[in-house]
């Protein structure tokens, strides 16, 4: 900035009016932190009344301070030349670049009526008898610079930004200030200043108030060791915890595995809990929400691992099969607890929802009856799973332990709907878990011949008898229940096995393991086929089927499939129809409604819930145990259905896990059963993991785990580790930011200081 | 992944009870050397060691007096004599037979520029010091000029254009007196540093590290990102990360994957770098010559694996 | 006790290698040094030396020989080193920094020209251009005074109302590389002479840091601390000397000496080898009847302003014979003690010597002649322009 120094004591030529009211000489003191800008503020303050053709003088008070250490700066104003050399110690104008300086050495020698202009993003009001006796002015210099991106997420340069309040304050308009920054070369500032113009909130002075008395000048300095007694040790005191306005605070957020488990497992907590104390505590804690882990660790089809973050690194978490680990190496059962007033509740349907139902239920000490049509408890765990997937062991297993907390069972009861009336007048709640109706048909010339048949029927007879085949086979559908059969029937003794899909091999709701495994068996899949005639006399002997193309994307996403004219035919001597089931409940009795998991009869509400694939049709195991969870819970709460996690934030994104922390290690694939010859073999195909290892590679997104990165990391050894976790020593913590920055899993975050709860 | 890092050392029994360098110091938030000398800490442990800190920020950050920052006796030197004011408190410790490591704190200005005839002469002699240079490449105390140790392209107040001459390579000058233990630290990894912090401390003879110090005031970068640029230096090739040993063997302890992504990601943190718009491709071409270089004196492609 | 035929810079070497191993019991010797005319014979003698518990560091400059120093004394050693002109002066920071530490280093100077151009010769302008930071010094005129005085250097630095460093100086050649004999004590009295060096403020195992930020008012309160530890170095030179009689039977030099002084009227005042000679002139002068006597001030720094004064009183004429120039002023000594003569009496300054000229009584009594008639003192003069 170059300007002419006037050469004698007359006012030099203004370019800005002197604003009205304004008293020379005048004294102007700021107080800031190393980096924020201070010095410059004054220099700007001393610019900006030069402009107006009075003399100036400014200067900082050097120390030997560093990013974030308090700061003085000063500014003298006056008509004539300034000779005064001394610090400012009666400011008429003093202004406060954070408000954590606050204290009585900043308002020291600050007469009544004295401007103070304080940045703060408290509301005037939140000062109310502390500043009375000044004319008072604060704005929110920070955010507006922070917004305007002036300077560093942790170092933001406010001066520019303060200026402009402060020339508010001075009653400058606003074209002065437009002026001003144009010619002090600070035009990109200006938004910013504009911004503080017009936001600073000023409260004028209540002039009867008197002002402390200042403190002599010239007071006697602290005693001085001499250099030659100074051998002891004198800790540093400087708290350092007042250079910043942020605290870096512990803070869980949601895995994206958790958010994603339809069964509302916590998923971190066991993974984090088999690493660091074996299966026993992995399984108490996967046993709060699941009741089947054998099952679900076999026949999940693990959302949680399409969450995994991961899987954007280096593979997800095999956490099915960690699931199936803890399940199959821990012996824990539950005990229930004590309910003084018991519940009587009736569960209709043994299926995962009923059994999930009738698990949270007992282990609260409620009692308990499953009403299942079939001979065993289990549902399509039973009957529609093969048991190469999942061996009745496991299955067993599971159910003995929910049947161990008192759960009654009466199997081979069927309820019909007068019976639902009566459960429903008998217990004090029925929950009805009945999954899906009939499987669905296929509209198709020759679905009569012998030898086409419902797969689930397929599978249920192999599983109860036994079954022989012989010839191919051809299975229609996509979903798991189609693989299933597929694989079964070459298990039975089919020569050849052919899954006929109307979409595409991708499109295939299936697990992706199992069509994988499928395919490894010899079974073919032949996409974009839809059987429009099943050929025979009496019994199938070939299917025609069309081919069909992609058209656009339907609802859900997936393109529409739309069948053409183009046929060619397959020789079979066997068709599998696996083409998923209706969601109509069959047994509701006459005039009862279903709303929002509950029964209604007209405007009558009944003590009756829904859960699983009778309520919800999601089709999976898991979203069958969570609904049939969140039943009983809202049984209990006598709510319509209970949520997880209802206003959960958002879950961990990849980006916000620190990928360096982690070694690249490959997921730990599940052993697998030598592929020999495969007609009669039901044995588990899938061996599981060999041992837990693969917990290791859990990112424990969101949830601390204790690793140390935070307190090594940390430039000033603030963070200290206490006995649940850590503790920042906010008297001294600088507030940089590195332990957040470092934290590998985005368990820590920077607040502000005057955040609600936050205790510097 | 090494949970809990430093195998959960740090705050135990295995560390050093009093802090080497104490909070309630006037370094900036997020420095490097603050970091150094955390790191250090645990590394010293129950040894016995005092400092020698030149003219530098350190000496600012030891505190004013009669009060101490760092937790251990120390000297303050003029800027040019760490080394040799070292020797003195060394040799003076041998002769009375005490088992004292004698450490100098060092910046880049006290040790590539001012300091370099005395710390030459210092590893001339092998005296007994560990010599820790804490490299922000920039005169941080007056203000942030440029020293020998400011990469090419960055501005400082006196190279408002971006510095034109490249970095003194120190540790091959250091390799090239033949002492018994010179070494490259990256702080972003942490089991590398505390091995070795120790085993310099453990050597006998004059030993240097050269710690890449990120500065958040000089480097116009996020305090809080410090760390994850000296990585992507680490990655990006840009600094490499080795041990030599007598002068003789070369071992590189992280091997980089000279990403150019990376390289790029450290330029764009740091607006030091703004002006003269340097970009990976600029850099590329030395740090495969150094690399070239390196991978001839360590001979072998593939680093061993180090214990940590 | 024996005699031994040595330069002073031998002297020096030897007197602070008996001094070194004097502390072997204690926390031992270390002393970096470097090499420079005419300083050079020195440091020489001393790496020859063999010294229990001591350690000489052959250092890469003089600033790091005085680092060197600094560390040794900081550690809690005795500690001894010597130099020259411009090596004092690239010692100089150092220097300063061991007075401000409080750091009992003991420097033996062969005072020599400051340069470039380069000039070999004594001068006492490289010592006196530390003369206001804390460092005692002392100015030597044979190599016995010499010898003493070093030896006596560590006691004086060392004493804990002292504690500061002390320069011993002698001029470059003249003599420095003076031979002559030199009463050498032994090894036993040497350790009676000298207790163990003991620095309070040394670092030991509590964290305590030496040299760290003032504030301003702290620094006025240690530099007010440090010069009232000076002006109480002539009582504790005072006892010391006693002491040096007790342990080694002979007298050890005043901090001023009188020569034919207590009738003079006109009073020849000068430091080092000039001291003497003027003591020649006297005599030249008093066998003509002139009323001339000799002050020869040993100490400089603190300027024992008592005892010139005593001896300035009375006097009418007093020449002060500088082989120095503060340029822009003239002779150091003599600006430095003018008011401390009686009203009336003039002081004129002459500069003599300087860039190793000979110095010889002839000189000096010409001097004289230009003083004799002056009513009052003219500017200060160059002895060729006298």
């Amino acid at each position: 900035m170059e300007r002419k120094i006037p050469a004698d004591s007359s006012i030099a030529a203004a370019s800005i009016p002197l604003p009205a009211g304004l008293t020379l000489p005048l004294e102007v003191r700021v107080h800031g932190r190393g980096g924020q800008g201070g010095v410059t503020c004054a220099k700007l303050i001393a610019a900006l009344f030069t402009e107006m053709g009075l003399f100036v003088q400014t200067f900082g008070d050097y120390g030997s301070e560093r990013s974030g250490a308090p700061v003085q700066a000063y500014t003298r104003v006056d008509r004539v030349a300034i000779k005064n050399r001394n610090k400012v110690y009666r400011p008429d104008h003093l202004i406060v670049l954070d408000e954590g300086l606050m204290g009585a050495q900043v308002l020291e020698g600050v007469a009544p009526g004295s401007l103070l202009l304080l940045n703060t993003n408290a509301s005037p009001g939140s000062f109310a008898g502390r500043f009375e006796r000044y004319r008072f002015g604060t704005i929110d210099a920070t955010a507006i610079a922070r917004e305007q991106g002036i300077g560093s997420t942790a170092v933001v340069i406010i001066n520019t930004t303060i200026l402009g309040a402060y020339a508010r304050l001075l009653g400058l308009p606003l074209s002065v200030l437009e002026k001003a920054y144009t010619s002090l070369g600070l035009g990109g500032d200006l938004a910013a200043a504009k911004h503080a113009y017009e936001q600073v909130r000023v409260s004028e002075a209540v002039r009867e108030i008197e002002a402390p008395a200042v403190s002599a000048a010239g007071a006697p300095p602290p005693a001085v060791a001499a250099m030659l007694g100074h051998s002891r040790d004198f800790p540093a005191t400087l708290k350092t915890g007042s250079w910043s306005n942020q605290v870096p605070v512990y803070s869980e957020h949601p895995a994206p595995c958790n958010l994603a488990c339809p069964a509302g497992n916590d998923v971190v907590g066991f993974i984090q809990a088999l690493k660091n104390n074996g299966a026993e505590e992995a399984a108490a804690i996967l046993l709060r929400t699941q009741p089947l882990p054998s099952v679900c660790g076999r026949v999940c089809p693990a959302p949680c691992m399409q969450a995994c973050n991961r899987g954007a690194f280096d593979g997800a978490v095999n956490i099915r099969s960690l699931e199936r680990w803890i399940a199959d190496h821990s012996t824990l059962k539950p005990t229930p607890q004590i309910d003084e007033h018991p519940l009587h509740v009736a569960v209709i349907g043994g299926g995962p929802a009923g059994l999930s139902a009738a698990y949270q239920l007992a282990l609260r000490g409620h009692s308990v009856t499953i009403y299942e049509a079939s001979p065993a408890l289990g549902g399509v765990l039973r009957n529609g799973i093969p048991a190469f997937r999942l061996p009745q062991e496991a299955l067993s297993r599971d159910i003995d332990r929910i049947l161990k907390l008192g759960v009654e069972a009466r199997c081979g009861s069927r309820v019909s709907k007068a019976d639902l009336d009566r459960l429903a007048h008998d217990f004090d709640a029925v929950i009805a878990c009945v999954g899906f109706g009939s499987a669905l048909d296929l509209e198709a010339k020759g679905g009569g011949l012998d030898g086409v048949e419902q797969g689930l029927a397929f599978l249920d007879r192999v599983k109860r008898s036994g079954e022989k085949l012989k010839g191919n086979v051809v299975v229609v559908g996509g979903g798991n229940t189609a693989i299933d059969c597929a694989r079964t029937a070459l298990r039975c003794g089919a020569a050849s096995v052919k899954i006929v899909y109307r979409r595409s091999r991708a499109d295939m709701p299936a697990i992706a393991e199992e069509i994988e495994d499928a395919g490894h068996e010899g079974v073919e899949i032949v996409p974009y086929r839809q059987p429009v005639e099943f050929l025979g006399s009496g019994a199938v002997s070939g299917v025609v089927v069309a081919e069909v193309e992609a058209g656009p994307p339907d609802a859900s996403g997936r393109r529409r499939p739309v069948v053409t004219s183009r046929t060619s035919s397959l020789a079979c001597d066997k068709v599998l129809l696996a083409l998923g089931q209706k969601s109509e409940i069959e047994l509701m009795p006459d005039g009862w409604k279903m709303k929002d998991g509950r029964a209604w009869l007209g405007e009558r509400l009944l003590p009756v819930w829904f859960a699983g694939d009778c309520s919800t049709g999601d089709g999976t195991v898991t979203h069958a145990i969570g609904s049939g969870r969140l039943a009983a819970l809202a049984v209990l709460n006598g709510c319509d259905a209970a949520q997880d996690g209802a206003g959960a934030a958002d879950p961990v994104a990849p980006g916000q896990i620190r990928f360096s922390h982690f070694d690249v290690t490959p997921s730990h694939k599940d052993g697998q059963l030598p592929p020999a010859a495969l007609a009669g073999n039901f044995q588990e195909v899938n061996l599981g993991l060999k041992g837990p290892e693969e917990a290791q590679r859990c990112f424990s997104c969101g949830h601390c785990t204790h690793c140390d990165t935070c307190l090594i990391s940390c430039p000033d050894g603030v963070i200290v580790r206490i006995a649940d976790g850590y503790r920042v020593d906010g008297e001294y913590c600088k507030g940089c930011g590195m332990c957040v920055a470092e934290c590998p899993r985005n368990a820590m975050t920077m607040q502000d200081k005057n955040h609600k709860g936050v205790r510097v | 992944m090494n949970e809990p890092a430093l195998c959960g050392m740090a705050q135990t029994e295995l560390d050093r009870a009093e802090p080497l360098f104490r909070k309630g110091n006037t370094n900036c938030g997020g420095c490097g050397m603050s970091i150094t000398l955390q790191m250090l800490r645990h590394a010293v442990a129950q040894r016995q060691v005092q400092f020698i800190v030149p003219a530098c920020c350190g000496a600012v950050a030891g505190g004013a007096f009669p009060q101490s920052t760092f937790g251990v006796p120390t000297l303050m030197t003029t800027f040019a004599c760490a080394p040799a004011a070292a020797s003195g408190i060394a040799s003076v410790a041998a002769l009375n037979g005490e088992d004292l490591r004698t450490i100098i704190l060092a910046g880049d200005g006290g040790t590539f520029d001012i300091g370099f005839a005395s710390l030459s002469a210092a590893a001339e002699r092998n005296e007994d010091i560990l010599y820790i240079c804490y490299d922000n490449e920039i005169y941080g105390n007056t203000g942030g000029q440029r020293s020998s140790a400011t990469p090419a392209g960055a501005v400082t107040t006196n190279t408002p254009e971006g510095k034109v001459e490249q970095k003194k390579d120190i540790l091959a000058i250091l390799a090239a007196h033949r002492i018994p233990y010179a070494a490259s630290v990256s702080l972003a990894h942490a089991e590398d540093t505390l091995r070795k912090m120790r085993y310099a401390l453990d050597q006998k003879g004059f030993r240097f590290l050269h710690v890449l110090s990120p500065c958040p005031t000089g480097w116009k970068s996020e305090p809080a990102l410090g760390l994850e640029l000296v990585r992507l230096a680490v990655r990006s090739g840009l600094f490499p990360v080795y041990e030599i040993f007598d002068g003789k063997r070369h071992v590189v302890n992280i091997e980089p994957d000279f990403s150019d992504e990376a390289l790029n990601m450290y330029l764009s943190l740091q607006r030091r770098f703004q002006k003269s718009g340097l970009t990976a491709a600029d850099l590329r071409p030395a740090i495969d010559r150094y690399w070239q270089n390196l991978r001839s004196l360590s001979g072998r492609i593939v680093p061993a694996r180090r214990d940590a | 006790m024996t005699v031994e035929l040595l330069s002073a810079n031998h002297g020096a070497a030897l007197a602070a290698t008996l001094a070194a191993r004097a502390n072997r019991k204690g926390r031992g010797f270390c002393s970096g040094v470097y090499p420079i005319t005419p300083s050079t014979e020195c440091m020489e003698y001393l790496c020859q030396q063999k010294i229990e518990k001591g350690r000489v560091i052959k250092v890469e400059s003089e600033h790091s020989a005085m680092g060197v120093c600094i560390g040794a004394a900081a550690a809690g050693a005795r500690s001894f080193t010597a130099t020259s002109s411009n090596g004092l002066a690239y010692m100089f920071e150092n220097c300063i920094a061991a007075a401000m530490l409080r750091l009992p280093v003991v420097i033996a100077v062969a005072n020599r020209t400051l340069g470039p151009p380069w000039n070999i010769w004594a001068d006492h302008s490289d010592a006196l251009t530390l003369r206001d930071h804390g460092l005692i010094q002392f100015y030597c005129a044979d190599n016995q005074e010499l010898f003493d005085t070093v030896l006596s250097a560590f006691r004086l630095a060392e004493d804990k109302r002292v504690m500061m460093p002390a320069m011993v100086n002698m001029e470059g050649f003249i003599l420095s590389h003076t031979v002559a004999q030199t009463n050498i004590p032994d090894q036993a009295q040497v350790d009676d002479f000298l207790p163990l060096t003991d620095i309070p403020h040394r670092l030991g195992d509590v964290p305590h840091t030496l040299g760290q930020i003032e504030v301003p008012h702290q620094t006025e309160v240690h530099r007010w601390q440090h010069h009232n530890a000076m002006l109480d170095v002539p009582k504790v030179y005072a006892e010391i000397q006693k002491e040096f009689e007790g342990v080694f039977g002979r007298s050890l030099h005043d901090i001023v000496v009188p020569y034919r002084a207590d009738d003079a009227e006109t009073l020849i005042v000068s430091m080092g080898t000039i001291g003497v000679t003027a003591e020649r002139a006297v005599d030249m002068l008093r066998a003509e009847g002139k009323r001339v006597g000799s002050l020869r001030v040993r100490l400089f720094r603190p300027l024992p302003t008592d005892a010139i004064r005593a001896h300035y009183a009375g006097k009418k004429r007093i020449a002060v014979i500088d082989r120095n120039i503060s340029l822009g002023l003239g002779g150091i000594l003599w600006s430095e003690t003018r008011a401390l003569a009686d009203p009336g009496a003039v002081v004129q300054s002459y500069m003599a010597g300087l860039g190793g000229g000979d110095v010889r009584p002839e000189h000096i009594v010409k001097m004289l002649g230009d003083l004799e008639p002056r009513k009052i003192a003219g500017p200060p003069a160059m002895m060729e322009a006298v």
